[in-house]
């Protein structure tokens, strides 16, 4: 009766809550006797806090306290990033008096109410000894170093045919080539619900809300920042209005909401601005590529050379792995190079942002694609079939599962990509040029190790499936909630899912496009030892009908147990007649498959079409097909949103998104929501999203791999492949604005 | 955000009365809570004018009358204005968003200051926040910024999209002070910011703008604007084309043509104008005017693209109208 619950359109459980209002996230908790805190952010680029004059602020109506280096709440170090500190810069707050980036934390004012405690951080004068900052990402490229290995691999690694002396060598050998520079801005992910921290102590330790993809992790990281015992913090983060990314590390300002809700004896709520997100919670970095491809006459393949540099924060931690995410294994080649460096900037701190590496990388691999299918005159479709890899280069492993070919031909058949026009700029309606493009996109199926869920069956006939994992709109809860429905034979409905709650059972969180691999796999595994734990109560309590029965006789189905002699009862009415309140048990995913036998990716192919005003260059685009190849899709109507999503994601990057900073002061020129442009609605097409149905059993039992940063890798390229087709104009500048356009 | 007294007037008079160097004056507050809020304007007192009437939609022999305190997106939906006046409804639709829209008045409008990111950043130096201090905008992010009407004190635009449409049509102001009432041309109502861009318009302490008034123009049926930005909606334009034509077999006998997100004030362009009249419309007629016009440009860093793209926005525009 419910075998269908699985890949069909089930609806977000938790939507009508959240269109209601009825959703709480951590802004919107008012605990009583709750204070308030604002940042102070440095206006300096880099230098030292010599004083902070506090005075004004005090006198000011409603202040209780005016933190800064110079009256610090203490901190603990000695944590740096690592698996079990989540950190998302390698500093303290307030610790020392330095000043490492434009927008950094100097101060917190908390008073009586949010709109006092702005007003005392207005009044907060801070001194400082400004030095220049490395700002200039242009000016820092030829300084960038190396970052040491990637993924395991040097961070130059050459995988070259026998008898190739280098990746020069066989791209001179090569008979046509393309390629270039490309370069991108600084991002921030800006999710609309702000970042926000509500910190409440009691004797039990405190009590910590906060949004966030992570909520053990952030319990773990704020408990050693606050020298707790680990016990005595606990992180809830029920809705998370979205995170990409920005909302994985912990910030400073949750450390410090944290200690001055200590220090003041009262829950203190710290909500940070869209504004102060563009220096406090972290950016994508800049990236300045490289790529360069050498084919023979019929468009194979001889050389893949990919250099990528980085910006990297001085305060860390994360930067774009650009070329090994993407050109080490996308095509078959007989001579691939890619290599990475870092410049390092004193920039906020550079943090995870869906697909990070996949989403500068693709870009740039996928753009130097086109410009080679254009000096070969074939079809990109064709030129990417023509250099198709069934084993990954220089390790020669397969994928767990692949159908990447697949997608790119229904996509072309969808799309109707037979009606391209080979010739760039010679396709006009009136004033409007118009063009086709297409990139191809993958991105690696990730599943963590040990993640642990838990499956209750309770009296009431219902169950509940909990994990520490979140949903920052990427419709966990509502996967989690079929997946163990249809486990258990159980409409969706009666199947709740419990998570944001550290002390559920172990989940790093919702990240790395990991989540349904790992939480679902873990959930179903939960769900069977559920049942047996079910079976074993039947035959054990001596006031049930199954007692004394073997366990091998007793058969669970459709939420209801069986056994020998017409023995039925729902385990509802079992557990109510033993008088028991429910029987729960844990269990883990499955450790994912040997690396030395399988790599796992997910794959899917973007057809775009676009049209360019012939007079002012304004870009349009008009519709998207994108087919995707994600292994078994456990409800494909959140699915197309997470595709849907990143498709947005992609445009942003094509044609809006970057973070203007001043070279001379480190600032972020456009540092707020009107300035730093992403799409609007008006901006976004039509999107048709196709999915493949080829469960991946080789990865896991389940089948399912990642889609939350699929739909963004690629994406950018299509259009602006299709940008070329329409105008014979190569901007390898993103993102692409009018006026790079014309002319 | 400072704390401030809240009072509203209950006559112009009673709004007078309250006025002071330390007051402002409150409509749709989509601009002044803003800038109270970044610490930009920081009033004493705030003096809520929305139940002084100053409302009506009205067409008469004169032309069309549009109470200051109408709202924008009333103002943009009205038939006749739709009809008579296409120009200001579409500057009015290309504005903001349907939620400020229907907060925002046609007085705040007017009035609504620039979005040079400095002015609205307290930790910078700008002379029209705080005279003297500088202007960063010369050499620092500028892509926004005006290429008509500069000063080495402030290179900043004036960003409102139905300025610039009231302008090409001659558009007045009514204004009413302590002193009395008063009317004038909206063109003149500007200032340039010379060496002083903290003063930006011609309004005497306590002034309130009552209404704007439109002359009648027959022409204006067949008038358009066009705002090149790049985003789709709800941004500022890069450029945008205010223009009214009267073309008949071919002929130009009459045109309007202002221009907005290149000039430190909306911007006319009456040698465009003159170059047009009397000639045949063509690409090649169009673009020599729209050239002739816009000679003077004078563009800064990051917003060279400007002078190129407004000249094809407007002979786009022109040719548009003209077909
Ligand atoms: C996100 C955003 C996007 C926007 N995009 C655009 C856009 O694309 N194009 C565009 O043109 N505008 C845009 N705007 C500006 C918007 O149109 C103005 O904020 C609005 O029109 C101001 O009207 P208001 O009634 O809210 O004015 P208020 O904020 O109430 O007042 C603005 C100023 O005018 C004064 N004032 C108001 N009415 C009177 C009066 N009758 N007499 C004397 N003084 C008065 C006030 O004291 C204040 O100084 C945008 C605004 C925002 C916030
Ligand atoms: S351009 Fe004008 S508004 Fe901008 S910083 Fe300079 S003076 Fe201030």
């Amino acid at each position: 009766m419910t075998a269908e619950i699985l890949g069909r359109g089930r609806a977000r459980v938790e939507g009508p809550a959240k269109v209601t209002g009825a959703a709480k996230y951590a802004a919107d908790l008012h605990p009583s006797g709750l204070a308030y805190g604002y940042l102070v952010l440095a206006t300096v680029g880099r230098g030292t806090v010599t004083a902070v004059d506090a005075e004004a602020a005090l006198a000011s109506p409603g202040v209780l306290a005016v933190y800064s280096p110079f009256n610090p709440l203490k901190l603990y170090g000695g944590i740096v990033h690592s698996d079990q500190s989540f950190l998302g810069q390698n500093w303290l707050p307030l610790q020392d008096a330095e000043v490492r980036h434009h927008g950094q934390i100097v101060g917190l004012v908390v008073a009586d109410t949010f709109e006092q405690a702005r007003r005392g951080a207005a009044l907060v004068r801070v001194v400082y000894d400004a030095r220049p900052p490395v700002a200039d990402f242009a000016a820092a490229l030829p300084n960038a170093v190396s970052p040491g290995p990637i993924n395991g691999e040097p961070d130059v690694l050459d995988l070259l045919a026998p008898g190739v002396p280098s990746i020069e060598a066989a791209l001179a050998a090569a008979p046509v080539r393309a390629g270039g520079t490309y370069t991108q801005p600084p991002k921030n992910p800006v999710p609309l619900e702000p970042h926000a921290t509500v910190a409440v102590w009691d004797q039990a330790g405190l009590t910590l809300h906060l949004g966030t993809q992570a909520a053990m992790p952030s319990a773990l990281t704020v408990a050693a920042a606050l020298g707790q015992d680990p016990a005595r913090v606990r992180v809830l983060s029920e809705h998370v209005g979205g995170g990409f990314g920005g909302k994985l590390y912990t910030w400073a300002h949750p450390l410090l909401t944290a200690a001055a809700a200590q220090a003041l004896g009262r829950p203190v709520k710290t909500v940070i601005t869209h504004e102060q997100m563009f220096s406090v919670t972290g950016n994508r970095t800049p990236v300045h590529q490289t790529v360069e491809l050498g084919a023979s006459a019929d468009g194979a393949l001889q050389a893949v050379k990919h250099e990528a540099v980085s910006g990297l924060s001085t305060s860390g931690l994360i930067f774009e792995q650009a070329a090994h995410t993407t050109s080490r294994y996308l095509y078959k080649a007989p001579n691939i190079h890619v290599a990475q460096k870092v410049a390092m900037l004193d920039a906020p701190p550079s943090t995870w942002m869906r697909a990070p590496g996949e989403e500068p990388g693709s870009f740039a691999l996928e753009s130097a694609m086109d410009e080679l299918a254009a000096k070969l005159n074939l079809d990109p479709v064709e030129l990417r079939l023509r250099n198709y890899s069934t084993v990954v280069p220089g390790r020669g492993v397969p994928w767990s599962s692949k159908h990447l070919d697949e997608c790119y031909r229904l996509g072309a058949a969808r799309f109707g990509w037979n009606r391209r026009a080979q010739r760039p700029g010679s396709v006009r309606e009136g004033d409007w040029l118009i063009g086709y493009g297409m990139a191809s996109a993958a991105y690696p199926g990730n599943q963590f190790p040990y993640t642990m869920a838990k499956v209750r069956l309770r009296a009431d006939g219902g169950a509940e499936v909990s994990s520490a994992t979140a949903d920052l709109g990427t419709g966990m809860r509502t996967v989690l909630s079929s997946v163990v429905a249809e486990r258990l034979g159980l409409p969706g409905e009666r199947v709740a899912a419990v998570l944001g709650d550290s002390v559920l059972p172990m989940n790093y969180g919702a990240f790395a496009s990991a989540g349904t691999a790992s939480t679902a796999t873990a959930a179903r595994a939960a769900a069977s030892a559920a049942v047996a734990q079910l079976v074993q109560v039947a035959v054990q309590n001596a006031a049930s009908p199954f007692h004394g029965l073997d366990p091998k006789d007793v058969v669970y189905a459709e939420g209801r147990l069986t056994g020998p002699g017409g023995l039925d009862a729902a385990f509802g009415e079992l557990l109510t007649r033993i008088d028991v309140s429910g029987v729960e048990a844990q269990d883990g995913s499955a450790p994912p498959p040997d690396a030395r036998n399988f790599a796992v990716h997910s794959f899917g192919a973007h057809f775009c079409e676009v049209r360019v005003h012939a007079w002012t260059s304004e870009v349009r685009l008009r519709r998207f097909t994108s087919v995707i190849d994600a292994g078994r899709i456990v409800n494909e109507r959140t699915a197309r949103s997470q595709i849907a999503g990143g498709l947005v994601f992609g445009i942003g990057q094509a044609l809006f998104e970057g973070s203007v900073m001043e070279p001379a002061s480190g600032r972020t020129a456009n540092a707020n929501l009107a300035e730093y442009l992403i799409p609007v609605n008006a901006d976004v097409p039509v999107f048709d999203i196709q999915f493949l149905s080829h469960p991946d059993t080789n990865f896991n039992e389940f089948g399912a791999r990642g889609i939350g940063e699929l739909g963004t890798v690629g994406s950018a390229a299509a259009i602006a492949n299709a940008l070329f087709n329409a105008t014979g104009r190569r901007v390898r500048d993103l993102p692409v604005t009018v006026d790079k356009l014309f002319g | 955000m400072r704390a401030f007294e809240y009072a509203a007037a209950r006559t112009p008079a009673d709004a007078f009365a309250r006025t002071t160097p330390r007051t402002a004056y409150l409509a749709g507050g989509t601009t002044l809570v803003d800038l109270m809020k970044l610490g930009v304007v920081e009033p004493d007192a705030v003096i809520d004018i929305n139940g002084l009437g100053l409302r009506g939609i009205r067409l008469d022999r004169d032309g069309l009358r549009v109470g200051a305190l109408e709202r924008m997106s009333d103002v943009a939906e009205h038939p006749v204005v739709a009809a008579e006046f296409p120009v200001v409804a579409q500057a009015l639709q290309a504005s903001a968003s349907p939620q400020i829209r229907n907060m925002a008045s046609i007085g705040g409008n007017l009035l609504q200051r620039t979005r040079c990111g400095y002015f609205r950043d307290v930790a910078t130096a700008c002379n029209k926040r705080q005279p003297g201090s500088g202007c960063p905008a010369q050499t620092g992010a500028n892509r926004g910024h005006a290429v008509f009407g500069t000063s080495a004190s402030c290179v900043a635009t004036h960003a409102s999209d139905l300025a610039v449409a009231l302008v090409a049509l001659d558009a007045r102001v009514e204004l009413a002070g302590p002193a009395g009432r008063r009317e004038v041309p909206l063109a003149d109502f500007y200032r340039l910011p010379g060496d002083s861009p903290q003063v930006e318009n011609d309004l005497r302490p306590g002034e309130l703008v009552t209404a704007v008034a439109v002359p009648r123009l027959a022409f204006a049926r067949r008038s358009t604007y066009l705002k090149v930005r790049d985003r789709q909606s709800y941004e500022f334009a890069l450029v945008s084309v205010a223009a009214a034509l009267d073309v008949r077999n071919g002929t130009v006998r009459d045109v309007r043509l202002a221009v907005g997100g290149v000039g430190t004030r909306p911007w006319r362009l009456p040698l465009a104008e003159q170059a047009l009249r009397g000639k045949r419309l063509t690409e090649a007629t169009a673009r020599q005017a729209v050239e002739a016009g816009t000679a003077d440009a004078r563009p800064l860093a990051f917003n060279a693209f400007k002078p190129a793209l407004l000249r094809r926005t407007a002979v786009r525009t022109l040719l548009a109208l003209g077909g």
